[in-house]
């Protein structure tokens, strides 16, 4: 692959990384979120050609910022321009871009009631995630609760569920009304989102592990953009699991991948049949479904993903980013170019991915 | 250490101030803060009466902490790309051992050096920013950080042309020509206006002062070409300047030195004798430069005392008069022209970089270490210098004869300096990369280090966990998920509690929740976190109290659902396991007293008579041995206490547990002994 990466150190430790949502075009803008540091910023940048033209095209040149209180643990677009951010004092915001011809701002317009906190102190507990579905956002925290919001109201949570005795890592939507949140212990778990908390239907699996005496958390979950039954599940061991959610006896199948937990997983949008994986030592995988390998009889629809151990054969691997060192903790593709954010506070930019 | 150069800071304490002024303080473990407080010394005959000034005054603790140049954003990033061509560096020496080029060796540090320039070009252009400019102490901040990484560059670039780089002939004085024109970059671009104005330029007031410089700083196309532009260009004096400068020998690579030497002579002495017979005496001031050009001490002296430190013109000097001047000679002549700068200079204070600069020259690098331990960067420039020196290996002789344990000091560079990012409050991932280098101190260092960060979010803990585990440090991992466990135990999180705790794999640990949990039940008939127990699975195997839990959890949610056949067998399993806790034993025998008198007869013979065995072997004793504690300790609170949330009294479910095994027992044995209807 002719792929041409670029860092730019930008002084702070990343937690989160998007793109701005474009249409038709190449995205030129992104936002990052920090933490750990003193003080934490979600920050808008832009895509400049590079006045020094060596082999790097595009500096990105920080045109706005928004300071977040307590680290930002989740970032997602709800519109093309309304950005939900959850941060570690279990708040949820939502911030406002605006394009310029010069410069773009971003801005603080909604932010919620304490979310998440810890019943028996009383004080805040860190939301660990937050998934979007068209105007509806759902964040989970370490307290173990998910609440469902709307982007037009931040100050009224729609729906509160208990959903879990330990802290929730990671949610996703799978449709308008059902969602899926995972635990420390690995245990997944199916949310209706129109039922309160006492009568939920109690649908839990649990990720596979290849130790199972140890710990597996599960820290990223992804589903497919077309088939939304498929869940694919990135853990601490390294291992993937997909799951399809028509059938929850057992895992669909199961990959070992990297050798240190998986910080984010997910589908290329426009493409989804390349998937990426980051991880904790610092890597980026591509992988990639081998359209030559599909046999034209067996098109029956099935996804490679779900092929088992076959899976192994139908999908191809690549290394998009390796050697950093540093957690990557976050990625976003556009089109053809990755973005990462990572501990080393840098962010790296992959262009030609595809 | 000097006492005049000690910063003082005043504290201002008032209690301090009315008890003689004296402060006590203690070093905060797990961090760089010293606390500070009021103190008044106290002798063993001093009297035990309270002291004049109690409940005047609050008793104030202050804390004190070394402040850090790399709060600063820009600065930050200098420490992180460092952090990766630190490792770069690292790895590059274990993966080729024995092959090592020189080369690579270069490119490593032009590598540091372009990250301090580039951060060195990013803090003037924030210095000059609307906001800072307002900001007194900021601006001064900015102009602190740029003096301290501009010297460190200069210094480091000194450093790799005299000792890194393979000379062709050992030839430096191009490369220290290249190192003032990097340094001194003024005289550069007020070059280039004078060549923008071309013909014009020769009236404009600094025109000669410029070409000067120049000429001093060696820079002799440019001088040519400005002369070149000179209105006066045609005349005769110009045009033998224009042939003296352009037949000066400029040495070659491949060129024969001997050769060279001959020419350059040549060239000298043919600009003396046209010195001499007044070829430029119709034009003083290109005569001066030419004077210059000649070397004449004469010229050079009053030319020097414009000039900014002392050698800024050397390399200069040395390329009109010692233009092969090698690495073992230049000793001499900085030592020559030092001497003529401070005749020329008397009142002239060297700083702590022209003093850096002339040991390097000098060949005096432990004193130039030693110094640049100095400098106001936290250590950053020695420890990355040392330990390059370190690797590419190039001053090891020297440092034997010197009596410098290198290999010693790098380390000990390395370990303070990943020391001090491990403390400072959020460098910690860059500091553990250093501390890995320091072999089994290193890794104390790290073990000791790595549980004080403080935890604020679980996946910052999952962070630190990793680093731990990717180390093998299975006691750090063991206490973070420990603290974390106690801190979930305190918020009556319990699941969360056990989680941690199964974590820890530390049994002690996993026993107590699961005992309070089992104790909370039989308390109160509630099953806390049942939806972690549902999911231990394998990792029951920890602790036997956890197994039990997991298990009679397993018996309770049989009986819940009314599975009775099920939980009748697990429950006669549990009876027979041994791993049933004294306190428990009570609501074991309590869950039984249904599934004995149910209506079908659930258990078989065989068990019931397990269970009265239980019944009387182990919590009969139990209770009696309880009786005689609580007769022989009846003051004390800490007895077993038997408690069950379904009866008052243990004693009395001895009665009716008999009972109902007698019946049971009854009717199991009718059943099994009467033979199916056929």
């Amino acid at each position: 692959m002719a792929t041409k990466v670029a860092a730019h150190y930008i002084s702070e430790k990343i937690s989160k990384v998007r793109w701005l949502p474009e249409k038709l075009q190449q995205s030129e803008r992104f936002v990052t979120g920090s933490w750990d540091m003193n003080n934490n910023f979600v920050r808008l940048w832009r895509l400049q050609s590079n006045p020094y033209a060596q082999n790097v095209d595009h500096t990105p040149r920080c045109n706005d910022k928004v300071s977040i209180e307590g680290d930002v643990t989740g970032l997602e677009f709800v519109t093309d321009d309304i950005l939900a951010v959850s941060s570690a004092d279990g708040h949820l915001s939502l911030l406002n871009v605006q394009r310029a011809v010069e410069e773009d701002q971003i801005q603080r317009t909604a932010r919620s009631e304490r979310l998440h906190e810890f019943k028996c102190s009383g004080t805040s507990a860190p939301c660990t995630a937050v998934a979007v579905y068209g105007t509806d956002i759902a964040t989970v925290g370490e307290d173990g609760c998910v609440n469902v919001l709307s982007a037009n109201n931040l100050k009224q949570v729609k729906r509160s569920i208990e959903a879990d005795s330990m802290s929730l890592l990671a949610v996703n939507f799978v449709s308008q009304q059902q969602l899926v949140t995972a635990n420390r212990m690995g245990v997944i778990r199916m949310f209706d989102t129109r039922i309160a908390s006492e009568t939920q239907p109690k649908i839990a699996f649990m990720v596979a592990c290849q130790d199972a005496k140890s710990c597996n958390f599960v820290s990223c979950m992804a589903t497919h953009p077309m088939q939304q039954h498929i869940l694919i599940c990135g853990s601490e061991e390294g291992s993937i699991t997909v799951w399809d959610l028509r059938n929850l006896e057992y895992p669909a199948s199961y990959l070992s991948a990297h050798n240190s937990p998986i910080t984010d997983i997910g589908f290329h949008n426009q493409d989804p049949s390349k998937l990426f994986s980051s991880a904790e030592s610092g890597e980026v995988w591509m992988w990639s479904e081998n359209k030559t390998h599909i046999d034209p009889n067996q098109q029956d629809g099935k996804s490679a993903w779900l092929s088992g151990d076959r899976v192994r054969a139908l999908v191809n691997v690549d290394g998009v980013l390796s050697n950093i060192r540093k957690p990557i903790n976050s990625f976003d593709v556009h089109g053809t170019r990755l973005l990462c954010g990572s501990d080393s506070e840098a962010v790296y930019i992959v262009d030609d991915i595809l | 250490m000097n006492d005049d150069t000690l910063p003082t800071f005043a504290l201002g304490d008032a209690l301090a101030t009315r008890c003689g002024n004296t402060l006590t303080a203690s070093f905060v473990p797990g961090g760089s803060k010293i606390a500070l407080s009021a103190y008044r010394p106290l002798k063993w005959s001093s009297r035990d009466a309270p002291s004049d000034s109690a409940g005047q005054d609050m008793v104030l603790i202050h804390m004190a902490q070394e402040s850090s140049l790399y709060t600063e954003p820009l600065l930050r990033s200098l420490l992180s790309e460092t952090n990766a061509t630190f490792q770069t560096l690292q790895t590059m020496c274990q993966v080729q051992h024995g092959t090592k080029k020189g080369s690579e060796y270069i490119k490593i540090s032009r590598t540091y050096r372009s990250i301090v320039r580039c951060c060195l070009e990013k803090l003037e252009h924030a210095k000059k920013m609307p906001e800072v400019q307002e900001d007194e102490t900021k601006e001064q901040q900015y102009a602190d950080a740029i003096m301290t990484f501009y010297a460190i560059e200069c210094l480091w670039y000194l450093f790799e042309i005299l000792y890194m780089q393979q000379h062709h002939n050992q030839l430096i004085v191009p490369q220290l020509l290249e190192w003032t024109r990097f340094h001194y970059p003024h005289t550069e671009d007020r070059a280039t206006d004078l060549l923008l104005m071309a013909e014009e330029a020769s009236e404009v007031d600094n025109y000669w002062d410029t070409l000067k410089t120049l000429v001093m700083l060696g820079h002799l196309d440019v001088t040519r070409a400005i002369l070149s532009q000179h209105r006066k260009a045609n005349q005769a004096a110009y045009q033998s300047a224009e042939t003296v400068l352009k037949t000066m020998p400029i040495y070659q690579d491949g060129y024969a030195l001997q050769k060279f030497c001959s020419q350059w002579e040549y060239w000298h002495n043919d600009l003396d004798r046209k010195l001499v017979s007044q070829v430029f005496a119709a034009e003083p001031e290109l005569e001066v430069l030419m004077q210059l050009l000649k070397g004449s001490n004469e010229h050079w002296d009053e030319e020097l005392l414009k000039s900014q430190d002392w050698y800024e013109f050397l390399p200069g000097y040395l390329l009109y008069t010692r233009p092969t001047c090698k690495p073992f000679e230049l000793r001499i002549a900085v030592t020559n022209w030092h001497n003529r700068w401070s005749q020329l200079r008397p009142d002239w204070q060297m700083t702590q970089m022209s003093r850096m600069v002339r040991q390097l020259m000098d060949h005096d690098v432990k004193l130039f270490i030693y110094e640049a331990q100095k400098l106001n960067d936290s250590h950053w420039f020695a420890t990355h210098l040392i330990d390059l020196i370190y690797h590419s290996g190039q001053l090891k002789t020297h440092f034997d004869q010197q009596n410098l344990d290198l290999p010693a000091l790098r380390h000990a560079m390395i370990f303070e300096f990943g020391s001090y990012l491990m403390t400072t409050h959020n460098l910690w991932q860059l500091g553990i990369d250093y501390l890995d280098h320091c072999g089994q101190e290193g890794i104390a260092a790290i073990e000791l280090l790595l549980p004080r960060i403080p935890l604020k979010t679980e996946r910052q803990a999952f962070k630190i966990l990793a680093l731990a585990k990717r180390r093998g440090l299975v006691n750090v991992e063991q206490d973070i998920c420990k603290v974390l466990s106690r801190r979930a135990y305190n918020d009556q999180r319990f699941g969360s509690a056990l989680e941690w705790a199964i974590r820890s794999k530390d049994v002690l640990a996993v026993t107590a929740i699961a005992d309070f949990i089992l104790k909370h039940y039989s308390k109160t008939g509630i099953m806390l976190c049942q939806d972690v127990i549902t999911s231990i699975g394998g990792r029951m195997f920890l602790s036997p109290r956890l197994v039990f839990l997991s298990k009679y959890y397993e018996f309770y949610e049989f009986y819940r659902q009314r599975d009775f056949l099920s939980g009748a067998e697990l429950l006669i399993n549990l009876l027979a396991s041994r791993i049933t806790p004294d306190y428990f034993w009570p609501s074991l025998l309590i869950d039984a007293l249904p599934l004995l008198e149910s209506e079908d007869p659930k258990i078989f013979s065989k068990e019931t008579i397990a269970i009265l065995q239980h019944l009387e072997m182990e919590l009969v004793p139990l209770i009696e041995r309880n009786k005689l504690n609580t007769a022989k300790f009846s003051n004390q609170t800490s007895k077993t206490i038997f408690k069950d949330y379904r009866v008052e009294n243990i004693e009395e479910i001895l009665d009716l547990m008999r009972l109902a095994c007698a019946r049971n027992l009854a009717r199991a044995m009718i059943i099994e002994n009467t033979a199916p209807a056929s």
